[in-house]
């Protein structure tokens, strides 16, 4: 308690700071792969890409990350074993954090394919084990966690491939593709606006004092899908038949249906990704900040200021702006196999799925479930081609970064507790 | 420090091995339209056009291999495609191969000083023809791969390439009358001619049929394809 006491402007200090280094971290390549879909396909260009970045990332974070944040904070450790030593949760703490930066910036210069989810896992779970002890980590949770990686990327890829049938069904293979194309765009685009407000205001606005009943969660969904398939509308009655385009390719027409409709789905990715991976980034520094703010109170009763959403999702931004739009510009030149109609269905699927998961509080990568609705599109048979290898990747990767995260916390975890006690 | 996108998104997207397919037929169908410039100019017996529109050919024939190396050096056994990998590698080895019979006949024109029969032209005229018409029927069913994979190989672009793949088959008979009668044509004015330019008709004959032949191979290629 004392030392708490004695160093809590310091911890807090320190925990601001690594928790946005870490946010900016995240805003420098974990959202450039959320966003570069869109940019890649040609959709939406980067300024537009950044803009909408901005806004939804935080609505993303301040409406729908709570619950995730929360899993990071008390889900995946039991810290009823220190509640007399209430310093140590803070140390394990910023020694995630730390660790998860750094772990992140070790991959962002090798390259590799690490998910910031399951680095903050690792590091949890690893200062968990030599700080507490092996009891004090949620074993089930974690299963469940884990769990939640592989069956992700599955349920994103088989909507995803559900999309695909179905817009074939009903545009590409109809007399008048465009035609079609243009009565059922604002039909999905609904879908998006409908689905996500949904998920979000379904008994999820608690931590804003906003308590709906399911009728009124229900009407303001179906008014937000409404309002976005509208605004989709007068973009999409403006698109016409382009001869020129169509001889080369039969479907150039349509596709440019899809190319506002992508400016939808990016939105969604953003809402999504702010969600997900800003509440899980800021876990940490939620935790901290309530430890000290409780006067050592390890238990967090208390419910998470919206000052450390708000945070992480300027730090996100900070990213984007000085770096993530450089990675954003790579990746989108990387894709742009992807045509809109297809890209449209890989993120509709993949905020989709991200954005429920947030809802139920599972820290899940958006960059792998992505990765499963593309797949999703493959399977359907509507890619050239897609390199498996990548899934062996995204395997090797969880591997490594768990005890990877994990090591990295005990290392400075004990060099925290070295330096203040 | 040099950051590097951490995402496997960029390792996921392969670029489309179809480009490349209809790049290398759009090659070997240039290379075959130079076949009755060539044989005009030998019906003119023009020996400098000869020369020009056979290393045409030649030259036409290097591209397409090169287009067909590095299309086989892209395509590692990880892919997911949504056709299987050998029928593709097979596709693009018989547009080559229509390539390489071209250039078998510019070859034989170019080394060998060849003279037209009066009573072989007109029955050559119509296999060269069909060639033609065959080979732009190859063509065109390879044009609609791009959007065959939009569709996934289903519905209304299905009905229209299995519509092309018939009409190949349908020439490909057509052609294989006029060989016939092409070599009994040869046959019949056999005494009048030098017998080793019998031997080089009878074989160039057969090289202008095996380009149809190819064409009905691409055709059956793609029938798998649909009915994957």
């Amino acid at each position: 308690m004392e030392i708490i006491a004695a160093y809590g402007t310091v911890f807090a200090i320190l925990a601001i700071i690594f928790g946005l280094f870490m946010s900016w971290g995240i805003g420098a390549n974990d959202l450039a792969n959320a966003m570069g879909t869109s940019v890649g396909s040609g959709a939406v260009t980067i300024r537009q890409a950044i803009c909408i970045a901005v806004i939804f990332e935080f609505s993303g974070a301040v409406l729908a990350g709570g619950h995730v944040t929360s899993t990071i904070r008390k889900g995946i450790i039991d810290p009823s074993g220190i509640v007399n030593n209430p310093e140590i949760l803070v140390y394990g703490m910023l020694a995630a954090l730390l660790a998860t930066a750094f772990w992140l910036l070790i991959a962002s210069w090798k390259g590799w394919p690490v998910s910031t989810t399951h680095s903050i896992i690792g590091a949890l779970i690893g200062f968990a084990i030599v700080g507490i002890g092996l009891d004090a980590v949620k074993w089930g949770k974690v299963g469940s966690v884990v769990a939640s990686w592989v069956v992700s990327p599955v349920i994103g890829g088989t909507v995803s491939f559900l999309l695909v049938m179905s817009i074939r069904r009903l545009m590409f293979n109809a007399d008048d593709p465009l035609k079609n194309a243009k009565r059922y765009a604002p039909g999905y685009v609904f879908l998006v606006g409908f689905i996500i407000s949904l998920v979000t205001i379904f008994k999820g606005l608690k931590h804003l004092r906003i308590d709906l009943s399911g009728f009124q969660s229900f009407s303001i969904a179906i008014f937000f899908g409404f309002l976005t398939a509208g605004i989709s509308w007068i973009f999409i009655r403006k698109v016409k038949q382009d001869r020129e385009a169509d001889r080369d390719f039969h479907f150039a027409s349509v596709e440019k249906v899809f190319a506002p409709m992508m400016l939808f789905t990016a939105c969604a990715m953003a809402f999504a990704h702010g969600s997900n991976d800003v509440a899980n980034g800021i876990g940490p520094l939620a935790a901290v900040i309530s430890i000290i703010s409780s006067g050592g109170e390890v238990m967090q009763e208390s419910d998470l200021p919206i000052w450390i959403l708000l945070l992480g999702g300027s730090g996100i931004v900070l990213g984007l702006v000085t770096l993530g739009y450089r990675v954003m510009m790579t990746v989108g030149k990387k894709i742009t196999e992807l045509t809109p109609s297809s890209g449209f269905c890989a993120q509709l699927a993949a905020a989709t799925t991200v954005v429920i998961a947030s809802r139920t509080g599972l820290p899940v990568s958006t960059t792998h479930i992505l990765v499963g609705a593309v797949l999703g599109v493959g399977l359907a048979r509507g890619i050239g081609a897609l390199d498996l290898r990548v899934v062996t990747d995204i395997f090797i990767s969880w591997l490594v970064t768990l005890p990877a995260g994990a090591i990295m916390a005990m290392l400075f975890f004990f060099a925290l507790r070295g330096i203040f006690s | 420090m040099d950051i590097k996108s951490t995402t496997p998104l960029s390792g996921l997207f392969r670029s489309s091995p179809f480009k490349p397919v209809q790049e290398h037929m759009r090659t070997v169908f240039s290379c075959i339209c130079f076949l009755p410039a060539i044989m005009d100019a030998l019906y003119r017996q023009d020996k400098a056009q000869i020369d020009e529109f056979g290393h045409n050919i030649i030259q036409l024939e290097t591209e397409a291999d090169a287009i067909k190396q590095t299309f086989r050096l892209n395509m590692p056994n990880t892919l997911l495609l949504p056709v299987d990998r050998d029928d593709l590698l097979r596709l693009i080895s018989d547009q080559d191969r229509m390539a390489d019979t071209t250039e078998d006949i510019a070859k034989t024109l170019l080394f060998r000083n060849m003279e037209v029969p009066d009573s072989l032209k007109e029955i050559l005229d119509e296999l060269l023809e069909g060639t033609m018409e065959i080979s732009a029927a190859a063509k065109d069913m390879i044009e609609q791969l791009d959007e065959l994979v939009q569709v996934g190989f289903r519905g209304r672009e299905q009905q229209k390439i299995s519509a092309m793949i018939t009409g190949v088959r349908r020439s490909e008979h057509n052609i294989d009358s006029i060989l016939f009668r092409a070599k009994r044509t040869l046959f019949e004015n056999e005494e009048k001619l030098n017998p080793i330019s019998v031997m080089f008709w009878y074989q160039l004959i057969d090289l202008l049929g095996s380009i149809s032949d190819q064409a009905e191979n691409i055709a059956d290629r793609l029938l798998l394809f649909i009915s994957k």
